[in-house]
């Protein structure tokens, strides 16, 4: 920017002249008013960001306690041996990677069929934005109270709709089988309207005129979808997944509330095992391990999301 | 320029809605003093926050309890919170006491009050303190009293101890000529007399003949378990949970004996905890097994049943039965206060005195001045399983041990695979001994 | 070329009444999806307007509808506290986040220091801790400050937003900015030309990072269960998680407490759909 040199030169000047000038700008001057613009996010990002990753990475390496005092001895790479080799740590692990698999197609699928129908339909929008984006306004322990009324066994919406069409319902949330599913349906139910407002947002960004030059071709509406819709939402799709993988990632709410991780701990998110046992059994150290190795898991998929979008800017 | 009117009318309104959002608050803040507590103003003086986790027809029964110590202190402002039970509510107590706002009282077990104690989250109490309110050692259940003894110190004041018993329906059991003359069930001591009452109700009902909730259901088929390898002597952990003793010999014929009882149809498979509860209530079964709190749910369903002592099918001459008991604990408060202090245990007091209204809810008293009383002598059908109290085989000892623990999980969980016919005796024990001795190995964060 | 003209006109014909055809699938699909949406909703409110004792035959019809549900919840629940608690905590930590993260965007999106790619960086490295990882150490953090059970346990660590950062300066980096160098030379300060000029314009963005804040940390779950265990401090999904066991079998009375629950945010929702949505897409697109 042509005005920056400009001011540089300009405090060299205004320096000699003018000793109240500084705050005009200029290296140092523009330095000190930085820091304090900056100060009040850095402070804060230090106490309860960068701070706590260090005390957690450290915690993960002691037998603390919640109970007890200081780090209560350090137990090395116990913690994590104990991870590794706890047949809790991995089917957490386990059910949480379900639970993303059975939320993230359908999520995305779903999202992105229902913003297309929208928007070629053009009116009625807010209706639809309504009904899909409602739900996901709403907290969690709501949704959580709604749906456990809807999956009570015998006396629920959903057993006695099935009854009716002479259907044995099974048991939602009690059968090991059925809880996580009970739980995606929830879910998809809950944040559908997510996705579906960023793939509306992300139609009315491709220009109109791409369509009329299709429809002159003689395409007709599935072709436009196949050749530009989907091709165009690219960018938005891989957003999309992945904020969906690293949301069910971090799944806890849905499962502390509707199943508190059963029945027999079959719905046990990696979350809830941290929650389980740092703050039901007081073990803080091994606690901030699996929060470790959890951060883990997370960060490689935001570098799988990096390498997506790095490979498709390329294209593009 | 044509959009401006739009753009007014929609800042308009926002504005509105602030203001009304702004003013809904300001209503709500006027009306809660405790909504500023949040900001970091102090407690009033004279509160009494008191935690439990009763449900149902117990939680009916604490109101009632609630409301008349309410009336005889109407200068307490007492807040009662009751909470979802299980490892929710301990976490939560816990969490509480750490983060400096406990209740001034709160409900534990006693199989988990004694972790609270060793995690340094309850006050000490007293002999003095409980003399001065009338609560002294001799007047309570001996069996339960010790029970709750850390290190020979006091933390906790039991109310009651609620048994594993066993309900039976009075008409199924009269005509498979289950009764006695004077219309009690014969006891059923010993595997065969216990195997040939099942058959009989069985064959009266033409469903079977016991209920026992098992899936989804954890703390139930531990409670059958504990109950019968308790009866044998079995032990599960020892030295403060830090070793597993479980004795395969004993284990496997208990679990034998349980899964016969599916596997022959005698009970069904599978059957949850409402569907267990149901199929007594309509008279499928003669026989049900649950804890006494159940008495409510089969009173209000007008069911002609009666309840008593789970049977002693391989004690002998000495009787063990699942058992927790009720308590009353103090969590330790930020600093100590005297006025604070009696006015938890006048408050605890009064619960005790009112514990007719508390055994009409299944459990038995432990309150001498009331359960040696002929009142209670006559209440019907609590008093039949009474002495389960003194036989009451509690949890073992450890920092996952405990009703509704991970203990009860593990080993529910497996002792549930064996009555649905999924894993064979010795496997569960296997799970059982393995996901135990993890647990055994960990350094006790308490 | 004349034949081609007359063939067009018929294709566009067909096309148009199977675009028809089409759009009337469409509409239907949508509608019935949208139905299919809204049915755990009204069921939700059906069964609060019945009394408890009818809410056990399973059907839309009402005989004797009634508000007493709603009344029971207020009666036996903080549930008034609870939305003083919300209310609070979410009002401070989005106006909380607005001031911080726009003062940071604006120096880094205004003003030249040295490490500002550093500090840039720094602070997006922030989008990839989830606050989930840090509960752990927060809570010992926060037991060591004694500031457990007070609503600054849950404020203060979601201040440093670094999303919140990055939107007001993908903002600030789009708005015109011949009028600040005019103010600049005319000797106004930085923080003159933030207040009085930069922040107003970014208007948009200020109500997009303030309402979805708002949204998002009155429905927080996992750290406010963690740090506010006394009824009286709990925020209403925290409450509502409590207290839910007690309710035992009362579905009316339930559903009564969910739709209390939701009133506040749905109203929030039908106010500010339009900065809700747009901080959701503004957010992800850009990113």
């Amino acid at each position: 920017m042509s005005t920056q040199t400009s001011t540089q030169t300009d405090t060299d000047l205004g320096r000699g002249i003018a000793p109240t000038a500084p705050r005009r700008g200029g290296g140092l001057g523009q330095g000190r008013s930085a820091a304090g613009f900056l100060a009040p996010f850095v402070i804060l990002y230090l106490l309860f960001v960068i701070g706590p990753t260090i005390y957690g990475l450290l915690l993960s390496f002691t037998n603390a306690s919640l109970v007890k005092p200081g780090l209560n001895g350090f137990a090395g790479f116990g913690n994590y041996g104990e991870a590794l080799g706890s047949g809790d740590f991995w089917s957490s692990l386990w059910h949480t990677l379900w639970f993303t698999i059975l939320t993230t197609p359908p999520l995305v699928i779903l999202g992105f069929v229902l913003a297309l129908l929208a928007n070629r339909l053009g009116r009625g929008r807010w209706f639809f934005r309504l009904a899909f984006f409602a739900p996901y306004v709403l907290p969690s322990a709501v949704v959580a109270l709604i749906w456990l009324w809807l999956y009570t066994p015998a006396l629920g919406l959903l057993d006695t709709a099935l009854a009716k069409v002479g259907m044995t319902p099974p048991s939602w949330l009690g059968d090991a089988a059925w809880a996580m599913p009970s739980l995606a349906i929830t879910t998809v139910w809950w944040t559908l309207g997510f996705n579906f407002v960023l793939y509306l947002a992300g139609l009315q960004e491709i220009p109109r005129d791409l369509y009329e030059a299709a429809a002159m071709d003689g395409a007709g509406p599935w072709q436009q979808i196949r050749s530009i819709t989907i091709p165009m939402l690219g960018r938005t799709t891989t957003l999309v997944a992945v904020l969906q993988v690293i949301a069910s990632l971090k799944v806890f709410d849905q499962m502390y509330l509707m199943t508190q991780g059963g029945p027999n701990f079959a719905t046990r998110s990696i979350l809830q095992l941290v929650y389980d046992e740092g703050f039901t059994n007081f073990r803080v150290g091994y606690a901030a391990a699996v929060s470790m190795l959890f951060f883990i898991v997370v960060l490689a998929v935001s570098a799988v999301w990096f390498t997506l979008v790095r490979r498709q800017e390329k294209v593009v | 320029m044509t959009n401006n009117p739009v753009t007014w009318s929609r800042r308009r309104l926002l504005g509105t809605a602030a203001a009304a959002i702004g003013l809904g608050a300001s209503g709500v803040l006027s009306g809660c003093s405790s909504v500023a507590g949040g900001l970091g103003a102090e407690r009033d003086t004279g509160t009494l926050d008191f935690w439990n986790l009763f449900g149902g027809g117990d939680g009916v029964r604490m109101q009632q309890m609630l409301d008349a110590y309410q009336q005889g202190h109407p200068e307490i402002e007492l807040a009662a919170v009751t909470l979802a039970w299980g490892n929710p509510y301990y976490t939560k107590l816990s969490l509480a006491t750490v983060g400096d706002r406990p209740p001034e009282v709160a409900i534990s077990h006693l199989t988990r009050m004694k972790n609270l104690v060793r995690a340094d989250l309850l006050e000490e109490l007293l002999p003095d303190d409980l003399a001065r309110h009338g609560m002294t050692p001799d007047k309570f259940n001996q069996r339960a009293w010790e029970a709750g003894l850390v290190d020979g110190k006091a933390y906790a004041i039991p109310i009651d101890t609620h048994p594993f018993v066993m309900f039976y329906n009075t008409d199924i059991c009269q005509e498979a000529g289950l009764l006695d003359a004077s219309g009690k069930l014969k006891p059923l001591d010993g595997e065969t007399a216990f195997i040939d009452a099942m058959t009989a109700a069985k064959q009266v009902t033409g469903g079977f003949g016991g209920a026992l909730a098992f899936v989804s259901e954890t703390s139930t088929p531990w409670r059958m378990f504990q109950s019968f390898y308790s009866q044998l002597g079995g032990q599960m952990l020892a030295d403060d949970g830090n070793r597993v003793v479980i004795d395969d010999a004993k284990a496997t014929q208990v679990l034998e004996f349980m899964q016969g009882l599916t596997r022959d149809g005698l009970f069904p498979n599978p059957i949850d905890y409402q569907g267990s509860i149901a199929m007594f209530a309509n008279g499928e079964t003669g026989f049900f097994f649950q804890g006494e709190w159940e008495i409510t749910t089969f009173q209000t369903a007008k069911l002609p049943f009666s309840m008593t002592l789970f049977p002693n099918v391989f004690g002998g001459g000495t009787y063990a039965v699942q058992a927790d008991s009720h308590t009353f604990v103090l969590p330790k408060q930020p600093h100590r206060d005297q006025a604070r202090l009696d006015r938890s245990l006048t408050f605890v007091r009064s619960m005790l005195d009112q514990s007719k209204t508390w055994t009409e809810g299944g459990h038995v008293p432990l309150w001498l001045p009331f359960a040696e009383s002929s009142e209670f002598a006559q209440m019907s059908p609590q008093s039949n399983y009474a002495s389960a109290a003194d036989s009451a085989a509690y949890d073992a000892d450890g920092w996952y041990s405990g009703s509704g623990s991970n203990f009860e999980i593990i080993t529910g969980s497996a002792i549930a695979d064996v009555l649905a016919g999924a894993s064979s005796p010795q496997q569960a024990i296997a799970q059982m001994r393995g996901n135990l001795e993890q647990l055994a190995g960990t350094a006790s964060p308490l | 070329m004349t034949s081609t003209t007359v063939d067009t006109g018929v294709t566009m014909e067909r096309i148009h009444s199977r675009e028809k055809l089409f759009n009337r699938i469409c509409a239907g699909v949508l509608i019935a999806f949208a139905l299919l949406w809204l049915v755990p909703l009204a069921w939700a409110v059906d069964t609060a307007l019945k009394p408890n004792e009818e809410t056990t035959r399973t059907t839309w019809l009402i005989d004797s509808p009634t508000f007493d549900a709603f009344t029971r919840t207020f009666r036996d629940t903080d549930m008034l506290s609870w939305y003083g608690a919300s209310f609070i905590i979410s009002s401070l930590t989005a106006i909380g986040v607005v001031i911080v993260a726009s003062l940071a965007a604006f120096a880094i999106s205004r003003m030249r220091f040295r490490y500002k790619n550093l500090v840039f960086w720094g602070i997006l490295a922030g989008i990839m801790i989830p606050g989930q990882v840090l509960i752990v150490p927060w809570f010992r953090e926060f037991d060591a400050i004694n500031l457990l059970n007070t609503y600054w346990a849950v404020i203060l660590p979601q201040l440093p937003a670094a999303i919140a950062v990055f939107i007001f300066k993908q903002f600030f980096d789009g708005l015109p900015r011949d009028l600040e160098e005019a103010a600049r030379m005319d000797g106004a300060s930085f923080f003159r030309v933030y207040r009085r000029i930069v922040l107003p314009l970014a208007r948009p963005a200020v109500a997009a990072v303030a309402i979805f804040t708002f949204v998002t940390t009155w429905n927080d779950l996992l750290w406010p269960l963690l740090v506010l265990s006394n009824p009286d401090l709990m925020t209403v999904p925290v409450g509502l998680a409590t207290v839910q066991g007690a309710f035992g079998i009362r579905y009316a009375d339930t559903m009564a407490s969910a739709i209390l629950g939701a009133i506040p945010l749905v109203a929030v929702f039908l106010l500010f759909q339009r900065q809700i949505v747009q901080g959701i897409a503004g957010s992800g697109l850009k990113g």
